[in-house]
């Protein structure tokens, strides 16, 4: 059956991210003027406004912890009604911990998720050639 | 530069009737509100040379409203916005006039919010929305799609660093859902709720559960704003305008790199300075409530509790009648009706004028008002009114 869900959508200023998601590697967009990171990522930096951006590999061996999270009931989107309830998080990660990114903790009991809980980053497949990237315990 | 205080009133303030399902266009929603904000002035049509709104491209134009009502405003606009709108256009108001450009303003909010365009989510187009969302696609993937979700995150998260429990947010429920008792024109009118049916209800989107959102209703409301002066030549008792302020933080997609500041923090230290008034001279509030925890976390912003205290505030029962700080006395959001945040305008304005007098539902010898604004973590806005 094919994936019911949202698939990401590539635009002009994220398509750096989501094709290396696909490749299962997270890439985030750094600023060269103030050396902070953008994410989500955007036309200029959301911290000083510089275009002067660049795109840095964070590798496939991404950790983090949880920052805080829901857990949905009710599929307020199409496609989600099927694996209730979904956990979605915020996840700090573990080396910048400046940066957050929002996704689901898979596979988890919504007794067991917590802020503070360990995660490490995990690829969904989700099309033949796009990948979604995910969150298991760590 | 002059100080605004003390010399712009709210003069007038009307609704339409509301519903789930009002078989009407928004402009006939406005329409009446708009009349009966007149009424309540005693002013004619020709005499609003400004007209204003928001919306979520869900309303009629400022343009159709002064129209139909045969007026010919020097001024009309429209603008995107939710919650906070009402403080942001006031403020555009009391510029315009402050300058001689218009004299009287009608800002109104007029939506089918139920049978119309909701908020609350569902049914949307995900493709669309993940476009017109700023950073879309790095939450609606992961089913974060309606507002219960986003403001959860803020919730879970403030919640456990302060010891805020589920029951916490239930005292904001019961006591709204109370004061909508004494309200006819409440939806939840003859629904009361208990503590005990509070915590039974299942999660919708943990830590909410259903009485944890505000209602989505049919309905316009309408408010009118003038100098000082012009507000003698009114039929109704002026609420005056101690101090506005509104800020912008961070935009949407950057909402949850930082879950620990909200644009009220803000807005509260010069709202103060402006009104000249601290939180303990406040004696009732209106206070923006599209999510029960999002009171909570105002209290904290505006100074009404210490951070860490304001559990113990709510579950004293200061935000019922007779409590420090009797607030959305009509029921808010969560109980009485949904108009992005006027419809709390309309009842603070009521309350400070003693319009329910002899009843059950006058907050007793209230001279000072707090009105706060609010569409999400990034935009605020708030006023201080006086009798
Ligand atoms: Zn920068």
């Amino acid at each position: 059956m094919s994936y019911q869900k949202p698939i990401p959508l590539k635009t002009q200023d994220n398509q750096p991210y989501w094709d290396a998601a696909d490749r299962h590697e997270l890439v985030l967009q750094k600023c060269e003027t103030c050396n902070s990171y953008n994410h989500p990522p955007g036309p200029a930096c959301s911290k000083c406004g510089s275009t002067e951006l660049s795109w840095e590999s964070q590798g496939s061996a991404i950790t983090g912890t949880i920052y805080s999270y829901v857990v949905s009931y009710r599929p307020f989107l199409p496609g989600f009604q099927d694996d209730l309830p979904t956990i979605i998080v915020v996840v700090q990660l573990d080396n910048l911990k400046e940066v957050k990114i929002i996704g689901n903790v898979l596979a988890c009991p919504p007794e067991e998720v917590k802020i503070g809980m360990p995660v490490k980053m995990t690829w969904q497949d989700i099309t033949e050639d796009r990948a979604l990237p995910q969150w298991i315990q760590a | 530069m002059a100080t605004i205080k003390d010399r712009y009133a709210i003069v007038g303030v009307g609704e339409s009737e509301r519903s789930k399902n009002s078989g009407r266009t928004p402009l006939h929603l406005a329409l009446d509100a708009a009349r009966a904000a007149l009424k309540d002035a005693g002013l004619e049509a020709r005499e609003i040379d400004g007209f204003m709104s928001y919306s979520e491209n869900d309303s009629c134009t400022s343009h159709q409203l002064a129209t139909y009502l045969g007026a010919r405003p020097k001024y009309v606009k429209d603008i995107m916005g939710g919650g906070s709108s009402t403080e942001m256009l006031i403020a555009d108001a009391i510029g315009l006039i402050e300058t001689g450009q218009v004299n009287t303003v009608l800002i109104y909010r007029a939506m089918n919010g139920r049978s119309g365009v909701r908020m609350g989510g569902g049914g949307w187009d995900v493709n669309m929305l993940q476009g017109a969302m700023d950073g879309g696609s790095f939450f609606i993937p992961y089913g974060a799609g309606g507002p219960g979700q986003w403001f959860g995150l803020f919730a879970t998260r403030h919640m456990q660093q302060t010891g805020l429990t589920h029951e916490h947010l239930g005292h904001v429920c019961v006591s709204f859902y109370e004061h909508a008792q004494r309200n006819p024109k409440a939806f939840f009118y003859g629904k009361p709720l208990s503590m005990e049916e509070y915590l039974k209800t299942p999660s919708l989107s943990y830590p909410f559960n259903k009485h944890d959102f505000c209602l989505e209703s049919d309905e316009a409301n309408a408010i009118i704003v003038t100098s000082a002066e012009k507000a003698k030549d009114c039929k109704s008792r002026p609420v005056y305008i101690m101090g506005i302020e509104a800020r912008r933080t961070v935009s949407h997609a950057h909402y949850w790199t930082n879950l620990d500041e909200v644009a009220s923090d803000f807005v509260a230290p010069s709202l103060y300075k402006k009104a000249g008034v601290t939180p303990q001279d406040i004696q009732v509030a209106s206070i923006y409530d599209c999510f029960s925890w999002v009171v909570l976390r105002q209290l904290e912003a505006y100074g009404f509790a210490a951070r860490g205290e304001v559990g113990d505030f709510v579950a004293s029962g200061n935000l019922k009648m007779g409590g420090k700080l009797p607030t959305n006395t009509a029921g808010g959001m969560l109980s009485e009706g949904y108009t992005h945040g006027m419809n709390n305008v309309l009842e603070i304005v009521r309350q400070i004028r003693h319009e329910y007098k002899g009843t059950d539902r006058q907050v007793e010898n209230c001279e000072i008002g707090i009105c706060t604004g609010w569409s999400g973590p990034d935009i605020a806005g708030a006023m201080i009114l006086r009798n």
